[in-house]
């Protein structure tokens, strides 16, 4: 089963003692899991309507995924000093404004004023936000805006270490670098919490099971070793292999908690409902490129077709945050594509909550009913590697919406 | 696995040990991700004036004071955070061309923040070569980096040379 439920699990557990630590053995750390949510404390829930007749929109992306990390390297390219921002994998959006700041710090150094950032997702737009906030004069040259780029066809939920690097072509150092870049990021994100329209929220997040959540969480990753692993074959070959981070920042981020019987208004045997911070794309990208504009941003809309095109850019210094384009335009090889489908439904004001079940995530926002199949054939984080099949495919989305519509269909809303 | 919480006492030490084996001449390993990013500052000189010089002595003693009295807010890696400065490439941008007596003189009067001046002269000088030194400067000979604020007046802080040209990586 998934790692990153056990640190759910024991992220919990932290909670309860006084210091944080960890467990030195599985049972410990599931005899230690015990807080439960406060009795009454889970709201009279609004079912969601799922049902794939209420499709408005199917959207599909591939992850910038790179075995060693995102790429934030300096090189000097057409006369220009490039510092890349690429390769985010599964958790652009949670560690955008971290690495950000690393590859602005690169361009702080050379003393210039000007910078051209290449590129408009999530990573483009927190870079050119970022430098303005360091001082610089920033152009974003880009061909698409926020609307058509991979960013907007993500999930939008607080997952800083998703698919984002493979722990041992990424090596220990990466794992400090990435704390930084969490850390940093959350804390930015908390300027943007509590503004009209919501651009960032917070979901209560219920994650259900028909079976035991600890034993699940406590079940080992399983390994082929037929299989081989990436060292062996070039590509990542088992979930365990995808590099888990978030025990480092469990200070910081909310809890899981269990939901006791009485108080699980689900028709499963087991949920626990964990606060999870979202992205709310339309209110949140609207803001950003206002307040680039506001600061005197500038946007050019054009296409690089290889690197020397950047030779007649006027800036000295560039940001290159292409995405997964990168594995075109920059040659990187490294750049492997994990494909992932996420479906809209009308939104829900009255139901602004997010569930997890069976391999399935719905997170009613602002914008949509948002519902993905992230985990539905067992294949954990091997879900979508090396698949760049970047095209709706309808029968995946009816197969998730109806995990949802399913569990709806059982649910008996209670009063009080 | 799980990463214990409970001082920041082990990194600290972990980059003192990081920062004596450097001195010593063994490359640490670096991941293609993070190729550091320092030879950059080759050129030390052109500013007018004495270029930047400081012994290892000083380096490897910055790096205990820096980890006594300093990590615990600016970070292990001089990296700062969101609510404080780092003491990497923003700073560097920050200070590039200042004469040093300022930066020793801001350390030595502001720093660290919860008992500003109680760095003796040795320690702030020691602090600034080890902070140079993080930062790619290299010196010119081995010769300590001066005490005396009329000296280091005449010293400026180089500025990062980051549009000469580097070696490209490949990824
Ligand atoms: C299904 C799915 C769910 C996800 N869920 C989450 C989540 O919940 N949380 C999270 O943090 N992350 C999530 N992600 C990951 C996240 O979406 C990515 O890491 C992020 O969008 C990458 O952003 P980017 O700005 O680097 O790339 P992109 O969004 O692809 O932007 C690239 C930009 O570069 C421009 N460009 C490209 N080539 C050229 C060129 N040749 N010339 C000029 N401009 C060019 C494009 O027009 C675009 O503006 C998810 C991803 C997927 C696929």
């Amino acid at each position: 089963m998934k790692r990153r439920d056990l640190f759910a699990a024991s992220l919990a557990a932290g909670i309860v003692g006084a210091t944080r630590r960890g467990w030195a053995s599985v049972p410990e750390a599931s005899a230690a899991l015990g807080r439960t949510a406060l009795h009454g404390t889970i709201p009279r829930l609004v079912p969601i309507r799922a049902h794939a007749d209420q499709i408005t929109d199917i959207k599909v992306c591939l992850r910038p995924f790179r075995p060693a990390g995102p790429r934030l390297e300096v090189e000097h390219v057409a006369g220009k000093t490039v510092v890349h921002n690429y390769g985010h994998g599964g958790s652009g959006w949670s560690l955008s404004w971290g690495s950000a700041h690393m590859a602005v710090g690169h361009a702080a150094a050379t003393l210039e004023r000007k910078v051209a950032v290449i590129g408009c997702g999530i990573i483009g737009l927190t870079s050119a936000l970022t430098a303005q906030r360091a001082g610089f004069d920033v152009t974003i040259y880009t061909r698409d805006l926020l609307p058509h780029t991979r960013s907007v066809r993500a999930n939008g939920s607080w997952t800083p270490d998703s698919r984002i690097a493979l722990t041992q072509q990424a090596g220990p150092g990466f794992a400090k670098t990435w704390e930084q870049m969490a850390r940093y990021s959350w804390q930015t994100y908390r300027d943007y919490l509590g503004l009209p329209g919501n651009p960032i929220d917070f979901r209560d997040n219920y994650t259900l099971s028909d079976t035991p959540l600890d034993a699940a969480d406590h079940a080992p990753e399983q390994v082929d070793p037929a299989k081989g692993s990436f060292a062996t074959t070039g590509a990542p070959q088992n979930s365990a292999e995808f590099a888990i981070y978030a025990s480092q920042i469990s200070d910081i981020i909310p809890a899981a908690e269990l939901l006791a019987g009485a108080d699980n208004p689900f028709p499963v045997a087991y949920a626990r409902r964990t606060p999870l911070m979202i992205y709310n794309f339309g209110a949140y990208g609207h803001l950003l490129l206002s307040e680039f504009y506001q600061a005197g941003g500038r946007i050019v809309i054009r296409e690089f077709h290889s690197p020397s095109d950047l030779a007649d850019l006027p800036e000295r210094v560039v940001i290159n945050c292409p995405g997964y384009a990168a594995r075109d335009l920059w040659n990187d090889k490294s750049l492997i594509p994990v494909r992932g489908q996420t479906s809209w439904l009308p939104p829900q004001p009255d139901a602004l909550y997010a569930v997890e079940y069976r391999g399935a995530a719905m997170i009613s926002k602002s914008d949509g009913v948002m519902i993905q199949g992230y985990d539905m054939n067992g294949l954990g984080e091997m879900d979508g590697v090396g698949n760049s099949f970047e095209h709706p495919d309808r029968a995946e989305a009816e197969k998730a919406i109806a995990i949802i519509g399913d569990l709806f269909a059982r649910f008996q809303p209670r009063n009080g | 696995m799980m990463t214990f919480f409970l001082s920041p006492l082990p990194h600290l030490r972990a980059a003192t040990a990081l920062m004596v084996c450097t001195l010593a001449g063994l490359a640490p390993a670096s991941a293609a991700w993070a190729a550091p990013y320092t030879a950059t500052h080759a050129s030390n000189r052109g500013n007018n004036g004495p270029s930047v010089t400081f012994s290892a002595e000083q380096v490897t003693h910055g790096a205990q004071i820096y980890a006594g009295a300093c990590a615990m807010c600016h970070g292990a890696d001089l990296e700062g955070g969101h609510d404080v400065p780092d003491l990497g490439n923003y700073f560097m941008a920050r200070w590039a061309n200042t004469p040093l007596d300022r930066l020793a003189g801001y350390i030595t009067h502001a720093m660290p923040l919860m008992a500003p001046g109680t760095l003796p002269p040795q320690d702030t000088a020691a602090l600034v070569a080890f902070v140079l030194h993080h930062n790619g400067v290299t010196a010119t000979s081995n010769t300590p980096l001066p005490m005396e604020e009329a000296r280091q007046a005449k010293i400026r802080i180089p500025a990062p040379q980051a549009l000469a040209a580097a070696p490209a990586s490949k990824p």
